[in-house]
């Protein structure tokens, strides 16, 4: 009986996780990500210093 | 009527996994975990399901898959390295019958976990992964927890959908599991995208976190209880009100003491008093033994070398009160073909020391890997990425508390750990891909870009 119960609750949940994965087209491709705002990661302050520099020399 | 209701079943997610082929993949992960074929008594048990969901799994990727995506990292290759490391040492194993049928598992999980990666390309498809894990595990964790609740279990007499001691079904490694998936639960209750976090999703993750943590409690395994004491001890380290938490966690745990049956109990204490357990003292000598072994074989003696070991240990005798009496009058015990009882020892005596640097690589490198992805989102701090240091931190606490129960218990090679490991793999490349989608360019060179696109402007 508990045996039963654990096996259907589990086996629903799985079933309609399924089938609301069928519905979703960001499963197999996502839109591409917004540009970040700022350089990241090694090298961000140094970069970010040059990019300003070269917004002073446009202006 | 059981068959019929698995035979149904598996159609109906087969006839999905045709729409969308990555469904394939997720339907082996199912059957692998839960093993439809034991709880069936004939039709499934004729077919050979897992090759015939990985060949699906494998077509689907080669046919509709953009592999563009695709990203490999050093881990990655280091499952391949341990794979072909154990196919060898299978080929030289001390003991060739039992070598060659616990390889005839290894690799099918090895290959999985090495397969899994390059398929997990879309936020969506990792969160997918998780959730399968997590519901394939409740099913056995729902019944436990309830027997539990109800006043059943006890050690190896906790009865989990089947009388079976293989893979999750065993106690102490449902045990280990049960308690490691806990974070995973909590991430899909908060960050989970297929159920939305509402009301029902949170009381659901809540009960079943419940019943995750009644399961060392049904099964009596010690390791069990290690493994909580260390998941309380890893949401310490997250939770910002820490005062708050350690007093509701120690209010909880006391209060839970008197509801805990007094076999349990019992069991527990012997976690203190080692040295008068047979079960402790067995571990011990193993290790010993096979420590002795990998000096002469430092290459290891393949899987399953520990059937060749015959030990010998003393047991100091015990009182009626289970105080030693003192070591004069000591049981002696011969045993022979134990077994390591540790994934670090089992690793270490089938595989010897190269396959345990590999093995703590790909594990240990987990939780290293995991601590960098985590810290370098919370700098980032973009909303859309808000899902992804959480996922990094409880992939880490899972891989943690593993490796803490697999000191006692050998689970070196449980495929359902293999398969978080390429969930760590795979979200690691994922994020490279898109933080290389989304780096920052300076204005000159998007400048550039645009007249590259649009000459005349």
């Amino acid at each position: 009986m508990i045996d039963n119960f654990s096996i259907v609750l589990s086996h629903g949940l799985l079933l309609l996780a399924f089938w609301l994965l069928t519905r979703r087209d960001d499963l197999d491709r996502e839109p591409p990500p917004e540009p970040d705002a700022e350089p990241q990661g090694f090298g961000a302050t140094k970069r970010r210093q040059a990019s300003r520099q070269d917004t002073l020399t446009d202006a | 009527m059981r068959d019929l209701f698995f035979v149904g079943y598996l159609g109906l997610l087969m006839l999905m996994a045709f729409k969308r082929p990555f469904l394939f993949t997720l339907v082996y992960a199912y059957i692998d975990i839960i093993a439809p074929q034991r709880l069936s008594y004939f039709l499934l048990n004729a077919i050979p399901l897992s090759l015939i969901l990985f060949a699906l799994a494998l077509l689907g990727f080669l046919v509709s898959d953009d592999k563009r995506d695709v990203r490999v990292s050093p881990r990655w290759a280091l499952l391949l390295v341990l794979l072909a490391y154990c196919g060898y040492s299978t080929t030289v194993a001390v003991e060739p019958l039992a070598a060659q049928e616990k390889w005839s598992w290894v690799w099918k999980a090895l290959v999985f976990a090495s397969f899994l990666p390059l398929l997990l390309k879309t936020k969506l498809r990792i969160e997918a992964l998780a959730l399968t894990l997590v519901l394939c595990a409740s099913a056995l964790i729902v019944t436990g927890g309830i027997k539990t609740a109800l006043g059943g279990g006890g050690y190896g007499s906790l009865v989990l959908l089947i009388n079976d001691n293989s893979g999750l079904y065993e106690g102490s490694i449902i045990s280990c599991v049960a308690i490691a998936i806990i974070p995973l639960i909590v991430w899909l209750a908060q960050h989970g995208t297929i159920f939305k976090p509402d009301w029902k999703v949170k009381t659901y993750a809540t009960a079943l976190t419940f019943a995750a943590l009644l399961i060392p409690v049904g099964t009596q395994a010690r390791t069990g209880l290690v493994c909580i004491a260390v998941l309380a001890l890893l949401f310490i380290r997250q939770t910002k009100r820490r005062f708050l938490y350690l007093t509701g966690a120690a209010v909880i745990g006391l209060a839970a003491i008197p509801f805990l049956p007094s076999a349990f109990s019992q069991r527990m204490e012997t976690i203190q008093d080692y040295k008068a357990d047979e079960s402790a003292a067995t571990r011990v000598a193993v290790w010993k033994w096979t420590w002795e072994f990998v000096k002469e074989h430092p290459f290891g003696g393949g899987f399953d070398a520990y059937r060749i070991n015959k030990i010998r240990y003393d047991l100091p005798v015990v009182d009626e009160n289970g105080f030693d009496t003192g070591a004069v009058d000591r049981r002696e015990i011969v045993d022979q073909g134990r077994a390591y009882h540790s994934s670090f020892f089992e690793m270490l005596g089938e595989q010897g020391f190269p396959g345990l640097i590999i093995w703590l690589l790909i594990h240990v490198g987990g939780v290293w890997r995991m601590e960098m992805v985590a810290r370098m989102y919370k700098k980032r701090n973009r909303p859309d990425e808000s899902w992804v240091a959480p996922l990094a931190t409880a992939l880490q606490n899972a891989q943690i508390i593993y490796l803490v129960g697999s000191l006692f218990v050998g689970i070196a090679f449980q495929p359902f750990v293999y398969m978080l490991v390429a969930m760590q793999l795979g979200l690691d490349t994922y994020l490279a891909r898109r933080r290389n989608e989304a780096a920052w360019t300076p204005i000159r060179k998007q400048r550039m870009q645009a007249q590259e696109i649009n000459p005349a402007s």
